[in-house]
């Protein structure tokens, strides 16, 4: 069990101007799985790297359970990073590739293929030890490369986006299995994923990084009800945005004047509040009145465009609550004031 | 017309000169070295020109000094090509440069190079005056010989400066296509520096490696020039005895110099297969 601690990390690669990554910083409790959010480019693959000791930073410090590793070779570290495009040998058969890291130890032969077979039943593939990894599908080839880096038992595990080249219905399955994995190993775990949902299900805690800087680290219901900003709150799928004055409790803006939860940030800001906590009908407080100006039915769920005054909102409700709506009509909503939360 | 066909027709003038020259000429060497020659009246095609091929002492020794030119030349010119390969990957700065001075020697032919050994490394050479001048040795004679010596030094000399850029850069193109993840991943997973070359890297430009030294061997094993102005009298190279012989004042060796000739390429076809068996077997496990 390892306690990682990434301080200030930074990289600035020979001859860019602005820094790929941008001084991280990260606690991860042992044993916990930590997932590393952001868009593409925004500097996670060069962030497990560094970790694993395949790219020197430019600062900044890492330490597993206190003990700074940057001196360490990547042999050593007791990390394994698993790559995004699996990276199977393609001249080997999948157990030996299975194998590769226990070989590198010198373990002896007998005891190989036995914790390969071993392996080979724990990624659910018992049969496909004697083939090439070519005559694999995706899926299993990220089985194997899982395999293969759990096989040494590393105290650290790096996921490089191990689900974005798989189909839908193979990615649940694949996400059970890591999740189950490494539960029952208690490894250690970085996540890597541009998928925002996938970060939420897999994570005990996520880790939002955009252009090349953290914005928030946090458990993942955070991201919804308490987002740092506004690129935050979008990069989760928010979209009202509403400026004003935070003032004792009351929002004064567009609006009118919105009752505050307690505690909400004092001063000029930004009032936001999720498309799915937009209530139709009277209710307890911040009750409004708007008119539809568009209804897209999504299947389980439809998306009202409202419109108070000038400002825009954004709702998403179930599809039974809005049945015969359509633009133009006057209907009563009402915004829970739990549901609020200013952005400073 | 069908796209096959099409192709089939573009090929066409080509691959006829291609086969008439090569096939050919294969053809008529392959029948005068039987004796059989229809025209001048030898109607009665015989083993005699092999007989005395495989009779003669000298072709025993001129196989294994050939063999040993070219697989010491092909082995040496691999490991600094592989070496030169590894340096240059990485080398960011002056990238063009090096690169330019790697392939430069691409453009000299191998007589200009030859010739370049010859006045550098001979015991009248360049190199052997200098050792005199700073008493390194007493004459330039006592210059170890390196040139029309037994092991062939020169000769070896001259094909690895000429074939270490040939095969370094198709190994570095294919290093460069490869890019380093593979064995990022094999260093993660807990190899060496060492264990990642030679389990991960090694097998992976593997491929490359052995079509570059299959030509080189195949082509140093066959070539004439640098033996001939290179080497020593006695034993020659097996090219440089069938030449020898195609000269000959005596008509009669005639047939043996193309027996030779089939002879040598049977040989480098059958060294080349075995080769490739084995190597393989080898890098793979
Ligand atoms: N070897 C490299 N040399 C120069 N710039 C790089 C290199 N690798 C990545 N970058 C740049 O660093 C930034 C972050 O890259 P990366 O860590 O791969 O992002 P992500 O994994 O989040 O998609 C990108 O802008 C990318 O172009
Ligand atoms: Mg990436």
């Amino acid at each position: 069990m390892t306690h990682v601690s990434i301080q200030e990390l930074t990289k600035v690669y020979p001859g860019a101007d602005t820094p790929a990554l941008d001084r991280l910083s990260l606690e991860i409790a042992s044993g916990e799985l930590t997932a590393l959010l952001g868009p593409s480019g925004c500097g996670k693959t060069t962030t497990m790297k560094m970790i694993a000791g395949l790219l020197e930073p430019t600062s900044g410090d890492v330490r597993f359970d206190d003990r700074s590793i940057l001196r360490d070779k990547p042999e050593h570290r007791g990390v394994v990073m698993v790559f995004q495009n699996y990276l199977l040998f393609p001249y080997m058969s999948v157990a030996d590739n299975v194998g590769f890291g226990l070989k590198m130890r010198k373990t002896d032969p007998t005891e190989i293929k036995r914790r390969v077979s071993e392996m080979l039943d724990l990624v659910k593939l018992p049969d496909v030890g004697d083939r090439r990894p070519s005559a694999l599908s995706g899926g299993q080839q990220q089985r194997i490369a899982l395999a293969r880096a759990l096989i040494v038992q590393p105290e650290v595990l790096l996921l490089d986006e191990p689900l974005s080249n798989l189909d839908a219905h193979l990615r649940f399955e694949m996400r059970d299995l890591i999740r189950s994995l490494q539960q029952e190993m208690g490894i250690t775990t970085i996540f890597v994923t541009h998928d925002q949902e996938e970060a939420v299900v897999l994570a005990d805690r996520v880790a939002l990084i955009l252009d090349g800087q953290m914005k928030q680290y946090d458990r993942a219901d955070a991201f919804y009800k308490r987002p740092v900003d506004e690129a935050t709150a979008r990069f989760f799928g928010g979209h009202n945005f509403i400026p004003g004055k935070s003032v004792g409790g009351t929002f004064d803006g567009p609006l009118g004047q919105l009752t505050l939860a307690d505690g909400a940030v004092e001063g000029a800001g930004k009032l936001t509040f999720r498309p799915e906590n937009v209530r139709v009908g009277q209710g307890d407080g911040n009750n409004l009145s708007a008119r539809v100006a568009d209804v897209i039915y999504l299947g389980t769920q439809t998306r009202l465009k409202l419109r108070v005054g000038e400002t825009e909102i954004d709702a998403v409700v179930n599809p039974n609550e809005v049945e015969g709506f359509k633009p133009g009509d006057i209907v009563p909503i009402h915004l829970p004031p739990q549901t609020l939360w200013v952005i400073s | 017309m069908s796209d096959r066909l099409k192709i089939i027709l573009l090929l066409l003038p080509a691959m006829s000169v291609i086969v008439l020259l090569f096939f050919g000429g294969l053809l008529i060497g392959l029948m005068r070295s039987f004796n059989y020659m229809p025209v001048i009246g030898l109607t009665e095609p015989n083993l005699q020109a092999y007989i005395n091929v495989f009779t003669d002492e000298e072709f025993y020794w001129s196989f294994l000094l050939s063999f040993h030119i070219s697989f010491t030349s092909t082995l040496i010119s691999c490991i600094l090509a592989v070496g030169a390969a590894l340096l240059l990957r990485r080398a960011f700065i002056g990238r063009a440069v090096i690169n330019f001075l790697f392939q430069l020697n691409l453009t000299v032919p191998h007589l200009v190079g030859a010739i370049g050994i010859l006045y550098l490394f001979s015991q009248s050479g360049v190199f052997a005056r200098l050792a005199a001048e700073v008493d390194l040795i007493q004459r330039p004679a006592d210059f170890p010989a390196m040139v029309f010596d037994p092991f062939a030094i020169g000769i070896i000399l001259q094909y690895v400066w000429k074939e270490v850029p040939f095969i370094g850069v198709i190994v570095l193109a294919n290093m460069q296509a490869l890019g380093e993840n593979y064995e990022s991943v094999a260093r993660s997973l807990g190899a060496s520096k060492w264990q990642t070359f030679r389990h991960v890297l090694l097998p992976l430009i593997f491929p490359g490696i052995l079509s570059a030294s299959v030509i080189v061997f195949a082509f140093t094993f066959g070539a004439y020039e640098i033996p001939a102005l290179l080497g020593a009298n006695y034993p020659a190279a097996l090219p440089v005895l069938a030449y020898r012989s195609y000269t000959d004042v005596d008509l009669a060796a005639r047939p043996e110099a193309m027996a030779l000739a089939i002879i040598i390429a049977i040989l480098s076809a059958v060294m080349i297969f075995i080769y490739i068996r084995y190597s393989r077997k080898r890098v793979r496990s």
